[in-house]
Formats: C-alpha cells, sequence, structure tokens
C-alpha cells in the first residue's frame, strides 16, 4: 500500500464480456470480474484500479509481496468490502452496489470464505461449525449436521465431527475452515492464505484437498498467497502490487491437480 | 535484579491506549459512588443524640438507622462488582501491553505491580473525589427548613411518649462530626479492595513475553450450588415455624439470627456460584436442540464458558433475591399495622428505590463484561461477518448468552427471596384490632406481583444493558482481524 492520490488505472479493465481460457483449454464468460477497482482505508489508497477476472472453476492465484493489497482485493472481490470506485460483477449482475445485507446474502450462498487462521468459531464442534452456514440459510439441524459430516469426510476429517477447534491440529482446523466454506457448494471460494500458518507438509496436504474438493465440485477459486508454490497450484497467476494487478502467466495444468 | 522504580511504575502504569484510559476512568467512577456511599452510610451511622432532627423519620429514630445503613451498604455490593468487572475491560488490549513489557524484560511481578498501581490509583483518585464531593454536598444541603416530625420522650417504666411537633429540620444528617480516621478509612478502602482484586485477579493468569494466558475453571459444580441454595432456602422456608416449635426466649435472639443470616447467606453462595452452573446446564440443553444459528452460538458460548455471561449477572439476582425478600417483609409489616400509618409504606418504598438503583448500577457491570465479550472474540465474529453471517445474528446470540440463563436465575432468586422471607417471618402476624381493642391473628398475603415485577424489571434493565453494548459490535467487524489468530 502507498499513499499515491490518485488511482493506476493503467491495467486495461475487463469486462465482463470478454471470454477466459478455463483450465481445460475452452473459452468462457467469466464468473466473477473485479472492474477498475479502488478501495482506501481514509486517505491511505489500498487497491488504484484492480482487475480481474475468474472463470468458473478456475483456480487463480493471486500472488504479491505483504502490504500490496490483494487480501483487500479478495475482500472487495467477495463483497465483505464496497469499493470507493470500480465495480464487482458477479454472474453478470453488478454486486458492489448492493446492500450490506444483499452481499451478505451472496457470501452465504455464493461465496465460501477460508482465512489464514481459519477462524472457527471456538466453542462450536466441527460439525456445527461447518454446518452454521446452512442454518443460516434456513436448513434444519439434522439436515445441516449430515451435510456436514459428508463435507468433513471429502476433507478427511470426519472423525473430528465432535471436536472443537481448541482441540484440533492447525492443519485438521484448516480442513474443518476448507469444509466450512464447500458446505454451501459455492460458485466461487475464497482463500485468503489458506496455508499460511501451516508447516510446509500440512499446508500442501491442505492445498491438494482444497483444490481437489474445488475441481470435483466446479468451484471457482481465488486463492491469495504470497508462497510462490502455493502460486502454483493455480490455473492463472496475478500479481498485485501497490494496489494495482498485473497478470502473470497462464499455468496450464489441464487437471493436473497435483 | 532490582524492581523498577515507583516512578517507572507509574509512568508503565498510565502508558497505555485509549481503552486503557477507559478502564482508569471507569474505575474512577466505580470508586467514586462506593466510596461517596460509604460516606453517606458512615453519617448515618455516626448520627449523635444531639445531632437532627432531620425530615425523614428513618434518620431520627436510632432503631430504624441500621436498616438505612444496610440499605446504603447493599448499594455498595453491585458498585464494588462494578469496580471488579472495570479491571476487565480492554483486557486483550492490556494483556498484549503488558506482554511487551515482559519482552522488554519486566518480571512477572513487575507487570502484577504495574497493574495494582493502575487499578490502586485510579481508585484512589476517583475516592479522593467522592471525599471532595461529600464535604462540599454536606454545605449544599445544609440548609434548615419547619416541619412537622414525630419525637419520642421516653417516660420512666410506662414507655415511649410519642409527639408530633413543628421543629426545625435538615434534609439529611448534614451536622454530624466525621473523625479524621474515618474520612481517612473511608476513603482508604475501596482502592485497597480494588488494588487486592485486581492482584488477586492475575492469579490464575500467565504473564509471558508471548502473550498473556487465562485459565478460568469452564466447568462450574453442579452440586455444591444446589445444596447450598436448596438446604439455605428449605431452611428459611421452616424457620419460623422451627424456632416456635424450639419455643426459644429472647435471649435466644442473636443465636436465632446469626442462623438465618448464615442460611440467607448460603441461598446468595448457592446463587452466585450456581448462576455459571445454570449457563452451562441450560447451553448443554440448548445446544442439540436448535435450528437457530443464534441460539446455537449462544448456547454453545454458554456452555464453553458459564462464568463470562454469570459474573455481570450475578449482582443482578442478588438484587432480585434482597428484593424479593423484602416484598414479603413489606407484606408481613404492612398487614400488622394500621392502613393509615404510612410510615412503613413509606419506608419500603425508599427501600424498593434503593433496589431499583442496586438493579441499575448491576446492569453497569453487565454492560462492561458484554462489551469485553464482544471485543475478545473480534476475530470470530469478523469472520463470521466475512463469510455472510446477519449481523443481527450475531447481536442476538449475544442477547441470547445473557438472557437464556438470566431468565431462570431471576425466578429462582426471586422465589427463593419470597419464600424465604416469609418462612422467617411468617405468613400470620399479630395485629391491633380497633373494634374490639384486642390483639388478633392475620393472614400475610403472598406479594406474588411485586417480585414479578422487580424480576422483569431486572430482566428489562439487563436487556437495555445488554443492546448498549453491542455498539461495539460493529467495530468488531474489522477486517484486519481475518488476519490475526484468534
Amino acid at each position: 500500500m502507498n499513499q499515491a492520490p490518485s488511482p493506476n488505472l493503467a491495467d486495461p479493465a475487463p469486462s465482463p464480456h470478454d471470454a477466459l481460457q478455463t483450465q481445460d483449454g475452452r473459452a468462457s464468460a467469466p464468473l466473477l470480474t473485479v472492474r477498475s477497482a479502488v478501495y482506501s482505508y481514509g486517505s491511505e489508497l489500498a487497491l488504484q484500479g484492480a482487475n480481474l477476472q475468474l472463470a468458473p472453476g478456475e483456480i487463480l492465484a493471486v500472488t504479491g509481496p505483504s502490504g500490496s493489497g490483494k487480501s483487500t482485493l479478495m475482500l472487495v472481490a467477495a463483497g465483505v468490502l464496497a469499493p470507493t470506485a470500480g465495480q464487482v460483477i458477479f454472474n453478470g449482475r453488478v454486486i458492489s452496489d448492493d446492500s450490506e445485507g444483499e452481499r451478505s446474502r451472496l457470501r452465504r450462498t455464493e461465496f465460501g470464505v477460508l482465512f489464514q487462521f481459519g477462524q472457527l468459531v471456538p466453542e462450536l464442534t466441527a460439525g456445527e461449525n461447518v454446518a452454521l452456514p446452512l442454518l443460516l440459510d434456513g436448513a434444519k439441524r439434522q439436515q445441516a449436521r449430515a451435510a456436514a459430516g459428508l463435507w468433513l469426510e471429502r476433507f478427511g476429517v470426519a472423525d473430528l465431527i465432535d471436536v472443537r477447534p481448541p482441540d484440533m491440529s492447525g492443519g485438521q482446523s484448516q480442513r474443518v475452515a476448507a469444509a466450512r466454506a464447500m458446505v454451501t457448494e459455492p460458485s466461487v471460494l475464497f482463500a485468503d492464505e489458506p496455508t499460511g500458518a501451516l508447516d510446509t507438509m500440512s499446508g500442501e496436504a491442505v492445498m491438494r484437498e482444497i483444490v481437489r474438493v474445488a475441481r470435483e465440485a466446479g468451484t471457482g477459486v481465488m486463492l491469495i498467497t504470497h508462497d510462490a508454490k502455493v502460486a502454483a497450484y493455480g490455473d492463472r497467476e496475478v500479481l498485485v502490487r501497490d494496489g494495482t494487478t498485473n497478470e502473470l502467466s497462464i499455468n496450464l495444468r489441464n487437471g493436473d491437480d497435483r | 535484579m532490582s524492581s523498577p522504580s515507583l516512578a517507572t511504575s507509574l509512568r508503565l502504569a498510565a502508558s497505555g491506549g485509549r481503552s486503557d484510559h477507559v478502564r482508569i476512568g471507569i474505575t474512577a467512577a466505580g470508586a467514586f459512588m462506593t466510596t461517596l456511599l460509604f460516606f453517606l452510610a458512615a453519617s448515618v451511622g455516626l448520627i449523635g443524640p444531639t445531632d437532627g432532627p432531620y425530615r425523614f423519620e428513618v434518620l431520627n429514630q436510632p432503631g430504624l438507622r441500621p436498616g438505612v445503613i444496610i440499605s446504603l451498604l447493599l448499594l455498595t455490593v453491585p458498585t464494588l462488582i462494578f469496580v471488579g468487572q472495570c479491571s476487565r475491560f480492554g483486557a486483550p488490549a492490556r494483556d498484549r501491553r503488558l506482554a511487551r513489557l515482559r519482552m522488554a524484560g519486566a518480571r512477572p511481578r513487575d507487570v502484577v505491580r504495574i497493574v495494582a498501581l493502575e487499578t490502586g490509583l485510579a481508585a484512589f483518585g476517583g475516592s479522593i473525589v467522592a471525599a471532595v464531593a461529600y464535604f462540599v454536598g454536606r454545605r449544599w444541603f445544609a440548609t434548615e427548613h419547619i416541619a412537622t416530625i414525630t419525637t419520642e420522650t421516653e417516660i420512666g417504666s410506662r414507655g415511649i411518649l410519642l409527639e408530633e411537633v413543628n421543629a426545625t429540620v435538615r434534609y439529611a444528617p448534614t451536622d454530624v462530626l466525621f473523625p479524621a480516621w474515618i474520612v481517612v478509612a473511608l476513603v482508604a478502602v475501596v482502592p485497597v479492595l480494588a488494588t487486592g482484586f485486581s492482584v488477586l485477579a492475575l492469579r490464575r493468569v500467565v504473564l509471558s513475553p508471548f502473550g498473556v494466558n487465562r485459565s478460568t475453571p469452564s466447568t462450574p459444580p453442579r452440586l455444591l450450588p444446589v445444596v447450598l441454595f436448596g438446604a439455605g432456602t428449605a431452611a428459611l422456608m421452616s424457620f419460623s415455624a422451627v424456632v416456635r416449635l424450639l419455643d426459644l426466649d429472647r435471649r435466644a435472639f442473636p443465636l436465632v439470627a446469626l442462623t438465618g443470616f448464615i442460611f440467607f447467606v448460603m441461598i446468595a453462595t448457592g446463587l452466585i456460584i450456581g448462576g455459571a452452573s445454570i449457563a452451562a446446564a441450560t447451553g448443554r440443553f440448548i445446544a442439540p436442540r436448535t435450528d437457530r444459528p443464534s441460539i446455537l452460538l449462544a448456547a454453545r458460548r454458554l456452555i464453553a464458558a458459564p462464568y463470562t455471561s454469570t459474573r455481570a449477572t450475578t449482582s443482578i439476582l442478588l438484587a432480585v433475591f434482597i428484593g424479593s425478600a423484602v416484598q414479603a417483609v413489606r407484606a408481613s409489616f404492612l398487614a400488622g399495622t394500621d392502613p393509615e400509618d404510612t410510615f412503613y409504606a413509606t419506608t419500603f418504598s425508599l427501600l424498593n428505590l434503593v433496589l431499583v438503583a442496586a438493579i441499575v448500577l448491576s446492569c453497569a457491570s453487565l454492560a462492561i463484561t458484554t462489551t469485553e465479550a464482544v471485543v475478545e472474540r473480534r476475530r470470530t465474529l469478523a469472520a463470521l461477518k466475512a463469510a455472510g453471517t446477519p449481523r443481527r445474528t450475531l447481536a442476538a446470540s449475544l442477547f441470547a448468552e445473557t438472557l437464556v440463563p438470566l431468565v431462570p436465575s431471576v425466578v429462582l432468586a426471586a422465589s427463593a427471596g419470597l419464600l424465604s422471607a416469609r418462612g422467617v417471618f411468617g405468613s400470620r402476624v399479630s395485629s391491633w384490632s380497633d373494634e374490639r381493642g384486642e390483639v388478633i391473628l392475620v393472614d400475610v398475603p403472598l406479594p406474588v406481583a411485586t417480585p414479578a415485577l422487580l424480576g422483569v424489571c431486572a430482566i428489562a434493565v439487563s436487556v437495555l444493558a445488554t443492546a448498549a453494548s453491542l455498539v461495539p459490535l460493529r467495530r468488531s467487524f474489522d477486517h484486519a482481524e481475518l488476519r490475526t489468530a484468534a
């Protein structure tokens, strides 16, 4: 982040109608578009006209040094923060102008969010943590618990269903958090440094699980990381520097989920 | 290795941020109120034979003054609890500051000294201001005026002559003299208690350079509060019957009174300890049965941290318990006196005002505890909000966390107070019959409405206090919290 007085709009702003190449090489309309997004914390500009597109089922790595604005970009894209200027378009609809309540509903139903420290509710069991988004959407307890059990199983932590986060390892917590983020079968998963608090082995294992499950579910993933190894899981990589975005490369993995 | 000088410790004690300054301010405010109440109680206690007369009969009759003193001292219970609760305000920020001091080389005892100095000096400041306010107020209220009062004159062995006379009176005992040592003691008592409490509160805390870890017992005792509350209530309910059965004479009165007081303390202790047990039990019952996310979050929180929600409601429960007992005593007194004699009715109405004030003061502690609970969980709340949890769901869960254990506890406290006092004072009292000129026994009505109203008021004021403490909820959604470990 820096103190630049005006946004840098040098990066050409994408249109939601621009075609994107998906991981299997087909052209696809973008599922999520961030166009010329500006965001400031008081007088401090964090985003200065950032642009981004995410295709359905695509894994997009957003990289950059600490303080470059990549987490702010994710929060803006996920509708947690409303951009000061610019637009966020999801499924062809501008969501950045929606009310906080509408964006909250969207995050509950269409988006999943995964944080560096999992941020599970420490008082709830793993099963209840995962069931929570479904309960918020009006599901019955038994139905939500059954779905939570299935998603915990998909992330290989079904045996933790009645365990509370303080009694879990970091890797286990992050798997449970991933299951919580995926339980509503979102169109987009926003993952902010999902392995940042884990050791190398656990981090790789968690990333493999996230990528595998996201591929199976056809969920697009916006993966925020400053770790090149984690970024390599992406189909594309976008570099954020001083609040602006630059597409670095296209990693054609063609279904390689490693 | 020597300790830092007092001046250094003082500078470090005052070097905190905004929340530290707020904590110092509210500690001083709590100490101010408590010390002022102590001064008022002492001024009533120090009324001598040559002082007065006063506008209020309860101050003129020596036999009624202990009741006034006890009422004022009862008011200091919630204010003292408030001062104790203040030490928790802004605890996360203070913990980080203490950890930094430890990282910079301070020893645990140096850090404890800094905390004690902060609390002690804040309380001392509040007490000094209270003393000044009291003596300034004395001059302010020292005006005299003419009013009709009742005087008592002993007429040998025949009894006491009561006369209504016009006299020059004062509103309050502004003419009593305070010995210097009492002034010093009254100014010192709250700072000493607050300092002691702040040091005691750190006994379960590990002050390391990497942070402050608080170990709180998560499983409250189940049997002990049930035994204390149940046995105490049962004993007081059958108290007058047992005393009648034993046919004790007047000489046994101190022993009987002490026994009754012990049972009373047993019930109060059972309520205090039992609050956390009720919270945990209610949470365990609700958590596996609810479909509502707000209730689930609250229920699990009650299981995981039962003392948090009940710490602040303790004084509310005590006020409801004592208040309900007072209603039963009031019913007993009024049943046995002439309806035209309004003295007791007025006195009990004043006492009810004191109880309402106690409940309002108790709610200040509740507001602090709930605010602290929000600040403590700001990362979890920020994550839930980021994941799409509506703010109203989070607010509802915080409300439920306070109210779900409070409602059954208030019902228990009100019932225990009412039934215990009725057990002690009996369901029938002696009354003078005008027509036949003889003493008759009359039934004492069971005053259900006023304890119920008191309970409803306590819950309503708790709702307001919780609502006020949800103000920082909006600020707790700061996304910067999402990058930090919970």
